[in-house]
């Protein structure tokens, strides 16, 4: 590829000869990097589960074994996520806990996949957007669990008491979306029937005694009646099961997505489907930038306005204005990190 | 705390007030108190039913079986789509998106046979007969029968006969595992007669074959099988989002990794120069005359 690059050294391209660039483009070799034969060849590696031509197994079992064995799909999510065989008890505690995620009439799951259905598409596109919904704030077992398993740990290391702890914990976060205690179940007793069929099945554990506590503190340090909700329930019994906080996350949102099909379904049956252009958004309903007259082009350098900000004072004054925007994204401050680094583990050993 | 709903609907499914989730008609605490099963709960979901025990035992256990794949596209999704750590959610969305007309095809297998059924009893043929029917014009126009053959479980997929045995075992043959079974017999018999090796019924065309005989629409079907995958799709992504490298392309690993840049293979045109501007208009007229460019057009 050596003439290939002297060709264009000699052609010139762009900037990539400027004395600026760190290195000299017309090196650079052309094709493809050959195999590596001092490592190991890619394979895919996995802990949870492998196949052959005859058989599926997984941790160890073989899946069409177990089904014949009398177990089913709940006792699969323990073997799949804790390679392990649950007792009775809590396969029957997770069946109570995935019927009671079944179903949460038109909350976001459900919206997005009608939104989707609208648009015909297969029901497994409409069915994996909700999956996507099950954020932070809604369905936020990932966040719950995480913040109980920091202050479990705090305790321990503090010397705290459970309550001390759940007290702590209550005043750093009361109206965090993801605290498990608001005022959503006042009046509807399922969150606690939950913890209650856990302590009659003996599934009831750290977690579940933990998150009582923290409805206690809650209920305390509140100015508005709160008490334990169904993130809070689920979240908590998920984890005396042994779930890890993101697995919970995971089967709680997939649980849903069973129910958006039947979403799917019947907005397909009976709305049929949107075309691009249909949808209106009435007038009243906005309220950006009053309607105003495009500038003919040639007069641009006198409407234009620069975007550079040349000072860091300058920046604020012009972030400031530009955060009046909504929809500019200026007003929102947000942390993309590795969420698997919520779990506190970074990496458990080389693959 | 704002309670609206994000949108209006008329809807049969569910309601839900301060009080109580209602699906169905039936209290989602109650049900689960009364000790029904998730599965129970899915029959009512998309049947409005409570199920016969049998029934109940059908879906545990072809929803049981049909969790965990290993690799299969569905995985290979999730595991890609968390080598760039995104939120859990996005990597088991991908592998749910994966299920489309070959992966997991399972309403486009019950639609089949709903087809074909509808046929029968139109055209007065016995379900025996639609099945050879079935069989010739799909294979006549080469196109793939749904719910036979599998990629990987070259020599029966493991979980696919147990599934029809089951289902027999436990007394809920019907219409649909009749056709089914016709129409393993006629596309096994026309193979043969063809001198084309064995191909076995799939986990779809015995696992659908039961969701439709417990009564399941094709798309209903098709999400208990597909969604269900996403179980363990989240298990194959939280695996290498807590114990593998993000990105995948890490060089300090032993093994290479799945996007090593030595696992890239090239086969298109070679490299060459850019046009300038001052040379591109003759330079595309060339291009576009000589045709070259379209053995590579995609």
């Amino acid at each position: 590829m050596g003439d290939l690059n002297e060709t264009k050294k000699a052609r010139g391209v762009g900037n990539l000869d400027s004395p600026k660039m760190p290195f000299d483009y017309f090196q650079r070799e052309y094709g493809t990097v050959p195999r590596d034969t001092q490592r190991a060849p890619f394979q895919w590696v996995s802990e949870v589960a492998y196949k052959n031509v005859h058989r599926i197994v997984s941790r160890g079992y073989d899946t069409t074994e177990l089904m014949e064995e009398g177990y089913g799909i709940v006792d699969v999510l323990f073997v799949d996520y804790q390679a392990r065989i649950p007792l009775v008890e809590e396969e029957q505690m997770l069946n109570y806990v995935l019927i009671m995620a079944l179903e949460d009439g038109l909350s976001a799951p459900a919206a997005m996949s009608r939104i989707v259905a609208r648009t015909k598409t297969f029901l497994t596109q409409a069915a994996a957007a909700s999956i996507l919904a099950f954020g932070h704030a809604f369905g936020a077992y990932s966040a719950f669990g995480n913040r109980l398993e920091k202050y479990v740990k705090r305790a321990e290391k503090q010397g705290l008491s459970t309550a001390q702890a759940a007290e702590l914990l209550v005043k750093e976060n009361l109206n965090d979306e993801a605290l498990g205690v608001s005022n959503l179940m006042l009046k509807d007793p399922a969150a606690k029937r939950m913890f209650a069929r856990a302590e009659k099945l003996g599934v009831a554990g750290k977690y579940i005694a933990f998150t009582k506590e923290i409805v206690t503190a809650a209920q305390k340090q509140s100015p508005a009646p709160v008490d334990l909700d169904m993130l809070g329930a689920i979240g908590a019994t998920m984890m005396d099961l042994g779930f890890s906080a993101e697995a919970t996350w995971a089967i709680l949102a997939v649980t849903r997505a069973l129910s958006v099909g039947a979403h799917y379904i019947e907005e397909t049956e009976r709305n049929g489907y949107t075309r691009l252009g249909e949808a209106l958004t009435p007038k009243e309903d906005y309220d950006g930038p009053p309607d105003r007259p495009v500038p003919p082009l040639k007069d641009r350098a006198t409407f234009a306005q620069s975007g550079i900000c040349r000072t860091p004072a300058e920046w604020v004054r012009v972030r400031d204005e530009r955060k009046k925007l909504i929809g500019s994204g200026h007003g929102i401050v947000e942390e993309i990190h590795d969420p698997s680094k919520k779990s506190g583990i970074t990496k458990v050993g080389k693959l | 705390m704002s309670r609206e709903p994000f949108f209006r609907r008329k809807t049969a499914i569910s309601y839900k007030t301060e009080e109580k989730t209602v699906m169905r008609g039936y209290d989602l605490s109650e049900l689960a108190e009364e000790g029904y099963s998730f599965c129970d709960a899915l029959f009512v979901l998309y049947q409005g039913r409570i199920p016969p025990e049998a029934e109940e035992k059908m879906l545990k256990y072809e929803m049981g079986v049909f969790l965990e794949h290993s690799m299969s596209p569905s995985a290979v999704a999730a595991i890609g789509v968390s080598a760039g750590r995104p939120n859990l959610p996005c990597a088991i969305a991908a592998a749910v998106s994966t299920f489309g007309g070959v992966h997991g095809p399972g309403a486009a297998h019950g639609y089949m046979l709903n087809k074909y059924l509808e046929r029968a009893q139109r055209e007065g043929k016995t379900v025996d007969e639609m099945a050879k029917i079935l069989v010739d014009e799909y294979m006549d126009a080469e196109t793939p029968v749904m719910g036979m053959g599998q990629p990987q479980h070259i020599d029966s997929d493991p979980r696919a006969e147990p599934i029809h045995v089951k289902q027999e075992e436990l007394k809920l043959e019907g219409v649909y595992l009749e056709f089914q079974r016709a129409v393993e017999k006629y596309f096994h018999a026309r193979r043969k007669q063809e001198g084309r090796s064995k191909v076995g019924v799939n986990v779809v065309g015995s696992g659908n074959t039961a969701l439709m005989e417990i009564g399941f629409s094709p798309n209903a079907g098709w999400c208990l099988g597909s969604v269900c995958r996403g179980y363990s799709c989240a298990a194959h992504a939280l695996f290498n989002m807590k114990k593998g490298r993000a990105w995948g392309a890490s060089r300090n690993e032993p093994m290479v990794q799945m996007i090593d840049l030595s696992m890239i293979k090239y086969v298109g045109p070679e490299d060459r120069v850019v046009p300038k501007q001052a040379e591109r208009q003759e330079y595309a007229r060339k291009q576009k005359e000589e045709g070259e460019y379209k053995k590579w057009a995609i």
